[in-house]
């Protein structure tokens, strides 16, 4: 999929802050926060100069019992289609049921079964899309009872059967280890990296002995000591911080991706 | 063009135009009859818009937990989900935030309980959350609309 570098993702309040950074080689852009007719002029300032920008989609719910939604999927198209995006990503979660939205992203029940309806949801989202998908691992807080696969065996799973590609999200890959005993470099070792698209960083924090994945706070050292073990392992294309809100200096965005080249570097010293 | 099922929209949900042919093309390839195969989907998607129906429900809804599930770990989760409702709509009407003052948190978890299931949109919550904290004391009411410049001007009204 090609050389992405470090990348951040674009949000509104970051727009100056992104424009005048150094060593911001990528982004990506909430695809329900933009219209792909009316792009923010950020966005186009900086797709000028030659950023990829990647759509990332948060509402579609391709885990749901439901097929994607059409009118979701063209917009996700129209979104790559605008930005002139290699690729649209997505989370392998649930967002509503029975009528209700939940308002965030939901761990879908990882068996056999779901497995077979989440498999022809991304078949029917790579049917729309002009561009490659794909799906990110989520940060959950609880599991279901009749889990039979680990998330990892459950995207390989996916992988296997339609050839979507990854997002791995090593801050959300720490968080299912805190909340669920998932082993994140247990996990590492059993996603397909070949079909590495990219990789999320973010922070959060501990409360009450569950890890909260917040994106307002810097990484903790041992999320970026999982982003060395994946470089270990393979070089990603790309690897972009999530920042969502108590925005910070721009020294210390700037120094957030310092850390997250340095955990890079690290790696060959590893390997 | 394919055309319209009977029931679609239902569990199976709208057909992506053409995609009744890829799909059957798939399962002819896999070696299963069409028919068998929306079938077996079709119980799979309702099992599964059964069991993911409750979980929402129970997280947002305050519906019965079903079973399985760790209680403490689903009070966290639902206790997220309202904690990011109330930063959105936190965002969105500044003014109610304001008007909460310390007691956002308070107050926005008091008015999610008050409701039998969140609204279908944010700006929706955040204007209820607003008539909300106002029908409390907590908020001055709305100020009437300013009336425009140009209908002050002679002979326009």
């Amino acid at each position: 999929m090609g050389g992405l570098g470090v990348g951040i993702g674009w949000r509104s309040e970051l727009d100056l802050t992104i424009e005048r950074m150094a060593g911001v080689d990528f982004l990506e852009v909430v695809a329900e926060n933009i219209k792909p007719a009316h792009l923010p002029e950020s966005l186009r300032v900086l797709r000028a100069r030659g950023l990829p920008v990647i759509p990332h989609g948060v509402s579609l719910g391709i885990g749901g019992a439901e097929e994607p939604s059409p009118a979701l999927l063209a917009h996700l198209a129209a979104c790559a289609q605008a930005l002139g995006a290699p690729l649209v990503s997505e989370h392998l979660a649930f967002v509503r049921g029975g009528g209700l939205e939940a308002g965030h992203l939901l761990p879908v029940p990882r068996t056999r079964e779901s497995l077979r309806v989440v498999t022809e949801n991304v078949r029917r989202a790579q049917d729309a899309l002009p561009v490659p998908l794909a799906l990110e691992n989520v940060a959950a807080i609880f599991g279901w009872p009749d889990d039979e696969l680990t998330e990892a065996e459950f995207l390989a799973e996916l992988v296997e059967r339609t050839g979507v590609g990854l997002l791995i999200d090593v801050a959300n890959l720490y968080t299912n280890q805190v909340n669920l005993g998932l082993p994140a470099v247990a996990a590492l070792d059993v996603l397909p990296l070949e079909r590495l698209a990219y990789v999320h960083v973010a922070g959060g924090y501990e409360h009450h002995g569950i890890w909260h994945d917040t994106h307002t706070t810097a990484a903790p050292q041992a999320v970026l000591d999982l982003l060395t073990e994946l470089c270990a392992r393979t070089a990603p294309p790309g690897v972009l911080l999530e920042w969502d809100d108590d925005y910070p200096s721009d020294d210390v965005l700037a120094s957030e991706l310092s850390r997250i080249r340095a955990a890079m570097a690290l790696a060959g010293d590893v390997r | 063009m394919t055309p319209e099922l009977p029931g679609a929209g239902s569990a199976t949900g709208d057909r992506v135009p053409g995609g009744d042919s890829v799909a059957g093309a798939r399962a002819a390839t896999e070696g299963s009859v069409p028919e068998a195969r929306a079938t077996t989907d079709d119980v799979g998607r309702a099992a599964l818009a059964e069991a993911q129906g409750r979980v929402v429900a129970a997280l947002v809804a305050g519906a019965e937990l079903p079973e399985g599930f760790d209680p403490e770990r689903m009070r966290a989760q639902a206790a997220g989900l309202v904690a990011k409702r109330r930063g959105i709509v936190a965002r969105i009407r500044p003014d109610a935030a304001a008007a909460a003052g310390s007691d956002l948190a308070a107050e926005f978890a008091a008015y999610a309980r008050a409701r039998a299931t969140p609204p279908p949109d944010y700006r929706t919550d955040a204007g209820d959350f607003a008539a909300w904290l106002r029908l409390r004391g907590r908020m001055p009411d709305e100020p009437p609309p300013k009336r425009r410049w140009w209908s002050r001007l002679p002979g326009l009204s």
